[in-house]
């Protein structure tokens, strides 16, 4: 008697639910589990309801949470009586599933960017900018700074006949290339910059382009952020020869650019820059403050206090206002500036275990994000739950950048000279 | 009182007179009247009720009469009290009047009684020879006994029995038929003795007085002695010797405050009572002794009560059991195997006592070892008096200075995050540059790195022939040229990091055109030489250089050669390509210097033994001088306030100098055990650091107030570790990222750390 008792206390009824089409639909029906199942167990048990060719991973959610426990731990824990029929939602579970070939460079691979389905772009401590239109192939080669790239970002990507690309150096100035990428071919072609954007005073850390719009903006070692314009029409001087030393560009007639707007306020380096909005800069420097700038009156409107040296930020989230910052310490923070009267992040996210270099929002959804970090590893977020979604630890040294390519795949690229994909990540 | 005794045995005299007989005669006078008024109530012919109850009323009156008095004493204590409440003196004499009054009534009662008496007494006088017959009964009634032997109880308690006792022999005695009273009546009429019979209540019969007795009382009522031949008129004797008698005897009548009662006194009293009302005085109750106690209890405890000699008792031996016994049971007793095995054992560990069996008490002998145990133990105490050791009960925790937490203490370095490897040999100087992207490094393999602090990349590489001493950032942000040590010579580097119009400034200024003329002092020592293999300069030294310092302005740097003895520190001035020799004269070999952060002029050295500040534009001695008391210093850094310094020595010590407060260190810090190989103030928080040849780094919170009189708060915060040891050195410089609370700290083990808040 006793004995049937707690075996009937230890199986709960559940019922599978989900979004997913087709072939991951299992039937709406009560299924009675152990309640000690965990989420193998869970996805095991959906794997066997679907009878699938390959198995398929899933993430189980019960009221909006991700189950990362055993299935009692978790009603305890939430205080779910196990009495009724649980309704479980799984989705796909984020993992990459697949690991591209990575795509080696001369140097450090220090800056990434995914924002174009069609390409990759990559930014090295050798001075070049690099685009990729798939792992392994290199089809253009974006040359001219003399100093390590830091920062690179697509401008005025909707363009149809050809991709403006921005990189910003830690030899002061920010450089302007535009790329047909129907010209490509089985070679790599060599780009030179048409417009070369001088005014920093120091390396710039990083570059932001406007999204639907013609600007870009840089932020510094020089604490300032500028805003500079990629028009070719509004340059105002050509300088076809600079004496530069070392700087054999004569033979291209050469764009010089000055900053726009300075938006001043940051007492240290700024190392992050992101646009997210038309004229709304986020911002991010070593001076422990996130601010957002209005590039209209070029005042701060909001200044997030975090407590450590930052080197990134980034955008998005529900509705696109969580803030996410990392920097010299293995916490990823998320901050909801929506709230009023707080400056306390609502989420932190501690598993990595040294600084965090780079973080980014899903494009598309709005729970997920990724961060990478010096202990080479890039971490998949979801805000559903405390921790990683899961861990891709194909770099062997310093995650330096890493950036989501066309929804289902991160670029990454690090110390260890290499751009790594992977690809995959099924975000519903 | 002894009223009221007397008054009590009043019965038994009524009862029985002639047994009353001297014990009546020598009681006081007042018994008197209660005697005649019985004497007189049994004569009384008219009063028909007359017998014992009117004899027991009167009991009673004389009774309440004592009683009344007895009242009256307390009415005096009394009114007393409250002649001394009411602090009237009225009171107190009214009472006293009182007494005196209710004393004369009484006085006049007996009086009446007493002429009563008298006159009864008169009529009495012609029946004489009754009396005679019972004087012959006299002498033989003395023996007799009372008949009954219920004793002293009052009667009315057998008032409704028939019997009124018991006699000797325990036998009822019953009580006589009462006559009827008119036939007692008439029979008292006609009896001519009936004056002399008296009613023994307590015997339940009749007794005639005697002659003599009648007589005895007749005189007593006179208030004359019961006895005739009792001469009250004796002639006075003169016992007293008034030959010797030393003090002056005088017959004076007493005098009359002796018998009123004090002012004074009241007065007193008055005070104290006020006193007592108003809680000044206040009175301890009584300690209540307890009366039972711990009859096992240890002795010592109470010895330790005593604050005399301290008796310390001796450890309480363990309890003789069954085995001890003389006779033990069989099973105590071992058998010759087991006292074999005994015999084998060591002798620590042989059993102490072996129960032996004996028939009887008498066959034991005696304790074979009293005799040796006796003079073991009084060399024991001769040998080792104990010694009750007084201890101090102190709390560690409170002698512990109250320090803020390290929590409040933040943002301070505590975890390593970053490394820069690179290095081959054990990196021994390390510098950032003033904006904090930068940091440059030195090593013993020869070479000097530029590395990004931010990614931990090196960034450029200078490889030279001898190892190098220090590397030293301009502190400029637009001259970012580096001042290298590496031997004899002092390396002045470009590093190209500045924008095109700062290189254009500081390839002007590294330019070494015609140079001016030197000293030949100074020429002897120092040469400036182009160097050709990195386009700087190089500044050839007679000695090593051991350390080298920039002004906060940029423009000069100081080099310290120790061997130099007393031309051991120069200072170069860079826009002039110019080298000067210190205008002082130097003591001691120089260890490090330092430029004042905020007074341009002054000039701080460290030798071994001293720290002295000098002023370079006045040439004159020594402004101050640091007495560090410390062996050895190996390093100095300065807050940059200018006011505070820190100084680390060999022998593992730091002193911390408030210079506008005393020559000596207002703290010294002994952490580390082994040699500090460098101490460092950050520029903007409050933290200082050292580095220590153990393969740590300390790093304190020491924060200087603006206000002066409010000393320096120091304390240490984190011990950093991570780096090892090799070849047996540690950790070999330490120093703050110039804008967080970060530290690098360069290790023998050729690797740099930078460790993040």
């Amino acid at each position: 008697m006793n004995g049937e008792g707690e075996d009937a206390s230890k199986v709960i009824h559940v019922k599978f639910l989900t979004k997913l089409d087709y072939p991951f639909k299992v039937p709406v029906t009560s299924v009675v589990i152990p309640s000690s199942v965990t989420r193998l167990g869970l996805s095991s048990i959906v794997n066997s309801l679907l009878t699938l060719e390959k198995p398929e991973p899933f993430d189980f959610l019960i009221d909006g949470e991700l189950i990362r426990m055993s299935l009692e731990q978790f009603l305890n824990a939430k205080g779910i009586s196990a009495e009724r029929t649980l309704e479980i939602e799984y989705i796909r579970a984020v993992a990459p599933r697949k690991e591209e070939k990575p795509s080696l460079h001369d140097d450090w691979v220090s800056a990434v960017d995914g924002s174009s389905p069609r390409f990759v772009l990559t930014g090295c401590y050798d001075g070049l900018g690099r685009i990729w239109s798939s792992p392994g192939s290199c089809t253009h080669i974006l040359e001219g700074h003399t100093g390590a790239i830091s920062s690179i970002a697509f401008a005025n990507s909707e363009g149809a006949e050809g991709v403006t690309v921005a990189t910003a150096s830690k030899d002061r100035t920010l450089r302007l290339f535009k790329v047909d990428p129907a010209e490509s071919g089985d070679s790599t072609t060599r780009v030179g910059a048409y417009k070369i954007l001088c005014g920093h005073k120091a390396s710039v850390a990083s570059v932001a382009a406007q999204k639907y719009g013609s600007k870009v903006c840089s932020g510094s070692w020089d604490c300032t952020i500028n805003v500079w314009d990629t028009n070719e029409s509004t340059s105002e001087l050509s300088v076809p020869g600079k004496k530069r030393k070392g700087n054999n560009q004569a033979e291209e007639p050469q764009l010089e650019g000055e900053a726009e707007t300075t938006l001043v306020g940051h007492t240290q380096c700024v190392s992050s820059v992101v646009w997210p909005e038309h004229d709304v800069i986020y911002s991010c420097s070593w001076d422990h403050s996130v601010r957002r700038w209005d590039v209209e009156t070029g005042k701060d409107s909001l200044n997030l206090y975090s407590g450590k040296a930052l080197n990134t930020v980034d955008v998005g989230g529900e509705g696109s206002a969580l803030v996410a910052a990392g920097g010299s310490d293995p916490i990823l923070r998320v901050w909801d500036p929506r709230k009023p009267g707080t400056s306390a992040p609502v989420f932190q996210f501690a598993s990595h275990s040294s600084w965090i270099s780079a973080c980014k929002w899903h494009t598309s959804s709005w729970f997920h994000l990724l961060s990478a970090s010096y202990d080479g590893k890039i971490m998949l977020w979801d805000l559903r739950t405390a921790w990683p979604l899961s861990i891709i630890e194909t770099h062997k040294d310093k995650v330096l950048c890493a950036d989501w390519w066309k929804g289902d795949s991160v670029v990454s690229g690090g110390a260890d000279s290499n751009l790594r994909i992977s690809s995959g990540i099924s975000i519903s | 009182m002894t009223k009221k005794k007397s008054e009590a045995a009043n019965e038994d005299q009524t009862r029985d007179t002639k047994k009353k007989s001297v014990s009546a005669v020598k009681s006081s006078q007042k018994e008197k009247p209660v005697l005649a008024k019985q004497v007189k109530s049994s004569k009384e012919e008219e009063d028909l009720l007359l017998d014992s109850a009117t004899d027991s009323d009167y009991d009673g009156d004389s009774l309440s009469g004592s009683l009344n008095s007895d009242d009256f004493d307390s009415d005096v204590f009394d009114s007393e009290d409250d002649a001394s409440q009411k602090e009237t003196e009225g009171g107190d004499k009214d009472s006293s009047e009182d007494e005196l009054e209710l004393h004369g009534n009484e006085d006049s009662d007996d009086d009446d009684e007493g002429e009563q008496v008298d006159s009864e007494n008169d009529e009495e006088d012609g029946s004489d020879e009754e009396r005679e017959v019972a004087e012959e009964s006299d002498s033989s009634e003395d023996e007799v006994a009372p008949r009954n032997t219920v004793g002293d109880v009052p009667l009315e308690w057998y008032k409704d029995e028939k019997h009124i006792g018991y006699d000797i022999t325990g036998k009822k005695i019953t009580k006589k038929e009462k006559q009827d009273k008119l036939d007692s009546f008439l029979a008292n009429m006609d009896d001519s003795k009936n004056w002399r019979k008296i009613y023994d209540e307590y015997n339940d019969e009749e007794v005639e007085l005697t002659k003599e007795e009648s007589k005895l009382i007749r005189r007593m009522l006179k208030g004359e002695a019961p006895h005739a031949d009792f001469d009250p008129y004796a002639p006075y004797v003169d016992w007293f010797k008034w030959d010797d008698a030393i003090h002056p005897l005088s017959s004076a009548p007493e005098p009359k405050r002796r018998f009123i009662p004090s002012k004074w006194e009241a007065k007193k009293v008055v005070k104290y009572v006020r006193a007592i009302r108003k809680g000044l005085i206040k009175f301890d109750k009584p300690e209540e002794e307890p009366n039972v106690y711990l009859l096992w209890g240890d002795d010592s405890a109470s010895d330790q009560k005593s604050k005399h000699l301290t008796y310390i008792p001796p450890p309480k031996l363990k309890l003789p059991g069954h085995e001890e016994s003389y006779n033990p049971s069989l099973e105590y007793i071992p058998t010759e195997e087991e006292k074999a095995a005994y015999e084998l054992m060591y002798e620590e560990d042989r059993p102490k006592f072996i129960p032996k069996r004996f028939t009887s008490l008498r066959s034991i002998p005696a304790y074979e070892n009293a005799l040796k145990e006796s003079f073991d133990r009084c060399l024991d105490l001769y040998l080792c008096p104990r010694v009750r050791k007084k201890r101090i009960n102190i709390d560690p925790e409170s002698l512990k200075p109250k320090l803020p937490s390290r929590k409040d203490l933040r943002p301070y370095p505590n975890s390593c995050y970053l490394e820069y490897k690179g290095h081959t040999g054990a990196v021994t100087s390390v510098s950032p540059d003033c904006s904090g992207q930068w940091i440059a490094s030195g090593s013993a393999d020869g070479s000097v790195r530029i590395w990004e602090v931010e990614t931990g990349r090196c960034l450029k590489v200078w490889q030279f022939k001898e190892a190098v001493k220090c590397v030293a950032w301009n502190p400029l942000p637009d001259f970012p040229i580096l001042a290298v040590a590496i031997g004899q010579d002092l390396v002045i580097l470009n590093t190209e990091l500045g924008t095109d119009e700062e290189q254009q400034k500081i390839e002007e200024l590294l330019r070494l055109g015609t140079l001016p003329e030197q000293d030949e002092a100074v020429a002897a020592i120092v040469s400036w030489l182009p160097d050709e293999t990195y386009g700087g300069i190089k500044i050839k030294h007679f000695k090593n250089i051991s350390y080298v310092d920039w002004h906060p302005r940029g423009d000069y740097l100081s080099a310290v050669m120790s061997a130099g003895e007393t031309r051991g520190v120069v200072i170069h001035q860079l826009s002039m390509h110019k080298t000067q020799r210190l205008p002082i004269k130097m003591r001691g070999l120089p260890v490090c210097t330092l430029f004042h952060p905020t007074h341009r002029g002054m000039f701080i050295i460290a030798t071994k033994k001293n720290v002295r500040v000098f002023n370079l534009q006045k040439r004159e001695l020594a402004i101050k001088k640091l007495e560090t008391g410390l062996r050895e210093i190996s390093s100095m850094a300065i807050h940059p306030g200018g006011d505070n310094l820190i100084v680390g020595s060999k022998e593992g010590k730091m002193c911390w100098f408030d210079m506008d407060l005393s020559s000596k260190p207002y703290k010294t810090l002994k952490n580390h055990p082994k040699d500090i190989t460098n101490v460092a103030f950050h520029r903007s928080y409050p933290l200082f650091a050292s580095c220590s040849e153990d393969s740590t780094a300390y790093v304190f919170h020491g924060k200087v107030y603006s206000d002066l009189n409010e000393n320096p708060l120091i304390v240490p915060l984190e011990i950093l570790r991570g780096h090892s040891t090799s070849s047996n050195r540690g950790v070999l410089d330490c120093k703050f990222h110039p804008r967080q609370p970060w530290l690098f700290t360069a290790g023998a083990d050729s690797v740099i750390k930078l460790y993040c808040h």
